[in-house]
């Protein structure tokens, strides 16, 4: 499905990614860990097109996407919920899902779809139902994350990125995102997803890679990586 | 009074003139944070295709009025046309090396070699455009307006409103909002923000053609027209405030009736000043303009 594979990137000269290979196989839920400034974020941005990798190949369902500028890799049926949700904060609740739709409602699928879909997404977030009207820019934290969600599940997309869903959040909506994230694994939607809360996303997630200083420390099933010593040690504290 | 109110009618004429350029600069502003400086020369030369279209068509056995409507879409389409070729040369490049200060000096490097075009086109001297609407006023409780006066109120709202419209009723409107509020996220929703900011610029100039062909057959049509024009639109744009619609109409008309009133009652030589001043008080009290919302930048 998803195949990085010897990804660099990075910001000007910075180089911030050495060499990383992640494969997210279809219908599975794939998690990357790893502390603050580890290069969780700027794998993402890379995948999806915001940065470009300045070597390292990434393919989607076959198709070489490295390098495409990101509305094209969209197209292709990538979606990227980004970190800090990005909503359009002047436009409505139902315009920001359409506009997760763009490329279906300019491409040649029936609009009748889009809307059935948006259904969907209201009975998932009925929150979202009760505000489509209200400008995201008014909603309150929980609420932009799930609209951020939502908006990225309107393109039906192949394989979903989700950066740091639980960012910023009460305990109590942080439970609540991990939820829905585990619902969506049993909608079988591919996704691939940065966690700062190492231990949640490790409970959700198929697999899981540890990212240490923009390289790959360690890579596993995540029942696996959760029991690893040193995983514990670093990422998941004492307590636990 | 009756003197009062037929100065407010030419004023306001003026101040939607004014307003329709201004709004052109909030279209390319709100997609790119940038402007295009040679907005005066596209205004320039809409009026100046338009007159040749509509000496043509008038040449041809068709009335003032017919010519003049039906040059209407060919001056929009060219008015679209130059505004992507501003911004594919000029603008573009620019953003590209994230250059501060680079698409300033090309959008003004292209007005002056539009400018210079059309003087070799069009010739140095101010031409006559014919009016499409009877020139003689009518008198409405004593007061007289011109026919094209209606017409210049009129279409300079049915410009806004139909963008307006656009924006928030198509899908691609809405991706235009987007790309305004955030170029990364647009992106993400496979909107191709580089063809909306072209898109935008594209507009910007229609909006300004549209403002030459209004304002051409109440003035004196030629090379230098849009020159003026353009600068005192900017002004409006900076007392409207960048980011508001309504802004930049109510801008125009403030500046539109200061000029005509202190022509009338002051002396026609001081007539840009307390624009200007109004301009040079907005700026230090209220930057963000009279109707701009102010922005906070997050650090």
């Amino acid at each position: 499905m998803l195949k990085i594979e010897k990804l660099v990137a990075g910001y000007g000269k910075v180089q911030v990614l050495h060499e990383i290979t992640i494969e997210v196989p279809k219908g599975k839920l794939v998690t990357l860990i790893g502390s603050n400034g580890a290069g969780k974020t700027t794998t993402l941005r890379a995948i999806s097109g915001m940065i470009e990798p300045s070597s390292g190949s990434i393919t989607l369902n076959g198709t070489s996407i490295a390098g495409l500028p990101s509305h094209e890799i969209t197209r292709l049926g990538l979606a990227h919920s980004p970190e800090g949700r990005r909503v359009f904060p002047t436009l409505s609740v139902t315009d920001n899902l359409l506009l997760g739709a763009f490329p279906r409602l300019t491409g040649k699928r029936p609009k009748g779809e889009v809307e059935k879909d948006m259904q969907r997404m209201f009975e998932l977030f009925p929150r979202l139902q009760e505000r489509r009207e209200q400008l995201a820019g008014t909603l309150s934290g929980g609420e932009q994350q799930m609209l951020a969600m939502a908006r990225a599940l309107m393109l039906n997309p192949e394989v979903l990125l989700l950066d740091e869903p639980s960012m910023g959040l009460a305990p109590k909506l942080v439970e609540e995102v991990f939820a829905t994230i585990a619902r969506l694994k049993q909608a079988s939607i591919t996704m691939l997803l940065v966690e700062q809360f190492a231990a949640a996303a490790l409970d959700v997630a198929d697999f899981g890679y540890v990212l240490e200083n923009g390289r790959l420390a360690g890579s596993g099933p995540a029942a696996q990586l959760k029991n690893d010593p040193a995983v514990r040690a670093a990422y998941l504290g004492a307590a636990h | 009074m009756q003197n009062f109110l037929q100065i407010l009618v030419s004023g306001i004429s003026v101040g939607m003139i004014y307003g329709v350029i201004a709004f052109g600069y909030q279209l390319t502003f709100a997609t790119s944070k940038t402007l295009n400086f040679g907005q005066g020369e596209a205004l320039t030369l809409g009026a100046l295709v338009g007159f040749s279209v509509v000496t043509a068509l008038i040449g041809m056995g068709a009335s003032p009025l017919l010519a003049y409507l039906l040059s209407l879409p060919l001056v929009l389409a060219f008015g679209l046309a130059q505004g992507s070729a501003v911004e594919w040369l000029g603008v573009r490049q620019a953003m590209k090396t994230k250059s501060e200060a680079g698409w300033i000096m090309s959008t003004i490097a292209l007005g002056i070699i539009f400018k210079n075009m059309a003087e070799n086109i069009w010739g140095k001297d101010p031409l006559k455009f014919p009016s499409p609407l009877p020139e003689n006023p009518i008198s409405l409780g004593g007061v007289n307006i011109r026919p094209m006066e209606i017409a210049i109120v009129l279409g300079a709202l049915a410009m806004m409103l139909a963008v307006e419209l656009f924006n928030r009723r198509s899908i691609y409107g809405k991706a235009v909002v987007a790309t305004s509020n955030d170029r990364d996220a647009a992106g993400l929703m496979g909107i191709n923000t580089s063809l909306v900011i072209t898109f935008s610029y594209a507009l910007s100039s229609l909006s300004a053609a549209l403002a030459g062909v209004l304002v051409a057959p109440v003035t004196l049509t030629g090379a230098q027209m849009g020159a003026a024009l353009g600068l005192k639109a900017f002004a409006v744009a900076i007392i409207g405030g960048l980011s508001s619609g309504l802004g930049v109409v109510v801008g125009g008309l403030i500046l539109g009736i200061t000029e005509s009133l202190t022509g009338f009652y002051v002396d026609t030589g001081y007539k840009d000043v307390p624009g200007l001043i109004l301009l040079l008080l907005v700026l230090s009290f209220k930057p963000a303009g009279l109707f701009g919302k102010t922005a906070i930048k997050k650090v």
